[in-house]
């Protein structure tokens, strides 16, 4: 426990390792979070054009969205639906420019370019949006509607792209789960829920890729090789200590945004379906449980990739090469994605750090010993499955008798 | 105690680091001399059980070391050549990490790293950072990490590089006070380093330990071959071309060369009492060493 203490210590202290953690910190927190909330996200749109040029009252505005679209009800009937495309055609764009990104219509927005094409004007020169002119009385049947939609779009996918007809009706199954009416409240503030993990990803690198190599680096390999300690039970202690820094930025990143989710957002509105974010989602979740698998997915990511952080450092006694490979596992995909074939960009989103937690608003499923398993929980898994399998190795290559 | 090098031999592809060395060391100061490149590192390393050996073996009290794990790194000190530290770090806290890493219970260690920096008189400058130090006072905060432990077995690579005289002088007194019932064994290309402390002597060239013995024994081995000769200065070059020098004193418009040579450089020339000095640039050749 004291060598774990003392290994802990010296990897904070480190100027390296404080400075990216603050700089994670406010990059992710105070810009990506605090100010996204009280300036730009949220802010009062003052001319519509530059969401710089946003007020710094994100606080009083999403209070006011909330109190405003209460009057909508409280569950999306057809009703409801009605009545927020009618409010949207009420107001006079040019007087209140940019506020239809701030109010629920996205929600209708979507909901009738998908589900109510015929609806539309083909001599709309003007390119107008539907929402803008749809007739309400003839939003009816939104729940059949979307039902309907679904099972042409699975079957398309099931045409296409591969999709088996056992998926197609498991996709349903989850479906068919969902409680209707959905209930509702203003839903503006819970369609970002991704916290964007793969941010994360240089801090760590940075942080925890000169572990291992440092030692190196510094030329203590060899001095605390001959401790006794220094052998195996340092390799061990240092992946405990790696990880438990890793814990702590996550804790830090993932404490900060969801403290200032809760200040800005209160705890109405968790119970809503993650269908006002994608309205064909299968899911039969809510917000907080999509946002119980967010966290689910950083923290295993940020585990995975601390843990291949690690194992780069052992192998290599070199930092920058350390630095380099760790970075290369998350942005060599992005990078060469234009390059690399199908079937690798698709694996490369299962490496930590990599792929988006997005999926749980897909249809992917994957074949595993006759088991059909839906993306989501792959790519949970994967990531955590690769750093368990990480550590070990790394312990084994420091542990290993240095080589001249 | 004792360390039992058994024709301990390490090959990097076709080259011969270490060549089937073997010795038997008990309790006591070992000099390992030899040039640079001789293999005295890769030796030292093997030893330390840090570097495995292409073939043979090193035995404490006749266990095999590397077999023996953390049961002899707890009786082993060692002082790598390239002594690292963290840069951060003051001394006291370097000393006392590397005390955890020794194992060494929280209370002892403290005592321990007080003790040790008196001795090695780096108490006023315990809570600096070891980064603003000079080569003189790292070198000694390597030394005294490798003491931390006590160790039955005390392992130093160029422990004196980086010291100035005096340094050099406290460290041979302190290894000397140390040695007792303990291996000691410390590499240098400095004679002068072992000549000092050093109850035994190893000459190592090309991965083999070419002699070995007592500073006054290796000395009695270049009986008869070291010579004293006075030359005008303007000739002293052509000496030193065709021989091994030693040393090269002036006196007046002439010069006294020390030469080490199977034979007479020249009627002239004077047998003189050799020294461990002499007998390094016998088995070198001055150019070589």
């Amino acid at each position: 426990m004291e060598l774990f203490a003392l290994e802990h210590k010296r990897l904070w202290r480190t100027p390296r390792v404080w400075i990216c953690v603050l700089l994670c910190f406010l990059y992710s927190v105070i810009w990506g979070s605090l100010m996204w909330y009280q300036w730009l996200g949220f802010g009062t749109m003052n001319d519509g054009t530059d969401i710089y040029g946003n007020s710094f009252d994100g606080y009083t505005a999403i209070r006011d969205w909330q109190e405003q679209f209460s009057q909508f009800g409280d569950h999306w009937t057809d009703e409801t639906f009605q009545k927020i495309v009618a409010d949207y055609q009420s107001y006079d764009l040019y007087e209140r420019p940019g506020i239809q990104s701030m109010g629920d219509w996205f929600v209708a927005y979507s909901a009738l370019e998908k589900l109510y094409p015929e609806l539309q004007d083909p001599e709309n020169q003007r390119y107008q949006p539907l929402i803008l002119y749809a007739d309400t009385t003839k939003l009816t049947d939104f729940y059949q509607r979307r039902a309907d939609l679904l099972e042409f779009t699975l079957e398309v996918a099931k045409q296409n792209e591969g999709m088996t007809e056992a998926d197609k009706q498991m996709l349903l199954d989850m479906n068919s789960q969902i409680e209707e009416p959905w209930p509702y409240q203003w839903t503006q503030g819970w369609t970002n829920l991704s916290f964007g993990w793969s941010k994360l990803a240089p801090y760590l690198a940075i942080a925890l890729g000169f572990l291992f190599s440092g030692e190196w680096h510094n030329s203590t390999a060899p001095l605390l090789h001959t401790t006794k300690y220094g052998w195996k039970k340092l390799a061990r202690i240092k992946v405990l200590s790696g990880m438990a820094f890793a814990l702590e930025l996550y804790l830090l990143i993932a404490g900060g945004k969801v403290l200032l989710q809760l200040i800005y957002l209160g705890t109405s509105g968790w119970d809503l379906p993650i269908q006002y974010v994608r309205l064909l989602a299968v899911a039969p979740w809510n917000m907080l449980q999509a946002e119980l698998y967010e966290l689910a997915f950083g923290l295993i990511g940020v585990f995975g990739y601390a843990a291949l952080v690690m194992l780069m450092s052992a192998l290599v006694k070199n930092n920058v090469l350390a630095l380099v490979f760790s970075l290369a596992f998350v942005y060599v995909p992005d990078i060469l994605y234009r390059y690399l074939p199908k079937w690798l960009l698709a694996v490369s989103q299962y490496l930590p750090l990599v792929g988006s937690s997005y999926d749980i608003y897909g249809y992917n499923v994957f074949h595993i010993f006759g088991l059909s398993v839906w993306s989501p929980w792959m790519l949970i898994t994967v990531p955590f499955l690769i750093g368990v399998v990480c550590i070990p190795f790394a312990i084994l290559k420091w542990s290993r008798r240095e080589r001249v | 105690m004792e360390l039992a090098i058994d024709r301990l031999t390490k090959n990097y592809g076709r080259k011969i680091a270490v060549d089937r060395v073997s010795a038997a060391l008990t309790p006591g100061v070992y000099g390992l001399l030899g040039a640079n490149g001789a293999g005295k590192t890769t030796l030292m390393r093997m030893l330390c059980a840090i570097l495995e050996p292409t073939s043979g073996e090193v035995r404490l009290d006749g266990k095999d070391v590397a077999a023996m794990g953390p049961a002899y790194r707890d009786v082993l000190g060692y002082l790598p050549q390239d002594f690292g530290y963290y840069p951060t770090y003051t001394a006291a806290e370097f000393l006392a990490y590397i005390a955890a890493l020794k194992g060494i219970p929280r209370a002892a260690a403290g005592k321990k790293v007080r003790e040790l920096l008196g001795m090695l008189e780096l108490t006023a400058v315990a809570d600096k950072k070891i980064k603003t130090f000079s080569g003189g006072m790292k070198q000694r905060v390597g030394i005294a990490q490798a003491l931390l432990n006590d160790p039955q077995v005390l392992i130093l690579d160029e422990p004196t590089s980086g010291l100035d005289p005096k340094e050099r002088v406290r460290l041979r007194n302190l290894l000397s006070e140390y040695a007792g019932n303990k291996i000691v064994i410390l590499s240098t290309h400095i004679v002068s380093d072992v000549e000092a402390i050093a109850d035994q002597v190893f000459i190592m060239n090309a991965g083999r330990f070419i002699a070995n013995g007592t500073v006054q024994e290796l000395a009695r081995q270049v009986k008869g071959k070291v010579w004293e000769l006075t030359v005008p200065r303007e000739k002293a070059r052509l000496w030193q071309e065709d021989f091994t020098v030693a040393s090269y004193r002036h006196e007046g418009e002439n010069v006294v060369l020390r030469i080490i040579s199977e034979e007479a450089p020249d009627p002239a020339a004077t047998a003189c009492e050799p020294v461990l000095d002499d007998a390094y640039l016998y088995h070198f050749g001055a150019k070589e060493a």
